[in-house]
């Protein structure tokens, strides 16, 4: 059965690359769900069964790392797995994405490979 | 540091991966012009230990023809759709920057991209003294990558 993902992104234009990357990656998804920022995100989840969040970091209104926060003070959310999509992967953020949750990080540009690798294990 | 270098890598990687077009970066210079003529530029600042910031600049049917790649659809004049790509190339061209000046990540906030277009404009950055315009040809057209710092 197909699984739902969830695309966290300020820039439509991201969001668009990154499903047509979701696409050609060959994962089988059956619905992918689109949020602005942070707080958009925790408006979806509350609403939607979701298997997996990709989200960018650096964000207006909510940050991915705010987001990785507030998801994990909500026992409904918490469990739902986290990858980062950023240009931001220095060390220091990705170990606190990781501390606040995130199950792994995917630069950008990125390619649907890499996309595949990161996420299939997380399916 | 040789941002030349870095700027070349980053922008023929990020076009052939993200935006499936192969580009050919020329030599640096300083930038020359004055103004932009019918372009559109996306910007995104650096702050904190380094100081400045990473721009693209793009003739119009140029971007338009790079968000047509970029997005799948076809685009005939800057709008929204052009604005967003041309600003999260910049994007993806100043965390390039920003990994090779500050590997750990802390040291270098990078602002939110924005873009700037129009018939005649010009962009400026107080302070910096250090310009690396980086030229690219892409189908017999050219824009470019620049990278503006304060001196430490």
């Amino acid at each position: 059965m197909g699984k739902t993902v969830l695309i966290v992104d300020d820039s439509n234009t991201m969001r668009k690359i990154v499903s047509r990357a979701l696409r050609q990656a060959g994962i089988d998804f059956s619905e992918i769900l689109e949020a602005s920022d942070g707080q958009e995100a925790l408006d979806v989840l509350a609403k939607n069964k979701v298997d997996i969040v990709l989200s960018d970091i650096n964000m207006p209104n909510m940050t991915g790392l705010e987001f990785l926060k507030a998801k994990a003070e909500n026992a409904a959310i918490k469990d739902i797995p986290v990858v980062m999509i950023s240009t931001e992967t220095g060390a220091d953020i990705i170990d606190q994405a990781k501390a606040l949750g995130a199950k792994g990080a995917v630069k950008k540009p990125f390619t649907p490979d890499l996309i595949n690798e990161t996420l299939g294990p997380l399916l | 540091m040789d941002h030349a270098a870095n700027i070349s890598e980053a922008t023929c990687e990020i076009f052939s991966s993200m935006v499936m077009l192969d580009v050919s970066p020329k030599e640096a210079r300083q930038r020359t012009n004055p103004a932009f003529v019918k372009s559109i530029s996306g910007i995104v600042g650096l702050a904190g230990r380094v100081k400045g910031n990473l721009s693209i600049h793009l003739p119009a049917d140029v971007a338009t023809a790079v968000t047509t790649a970029f997005l799948g659809m076809d685009v005939a004049e800057i709008n929204e759709d052009v604005c967003d790509a041309i600003g999260e190339l910049a994007n993806m061209l100043a965390g390039a920057v920003k990994t090779a000046l500050d590997p750990a990540g802390s040291d270098i906030k990078l602002s939110m991209p924005s873009t700037v277009y129009g018939d005649e404009y010009s962009l400026d950055c107080a302070h910096c003294g250090i310009s690396v315009l980086v030229p690219f040809e892409l189908d017999g057209q050219e824009f470019s990558v620049e990278l503006l710092l304060a001196e430490t």
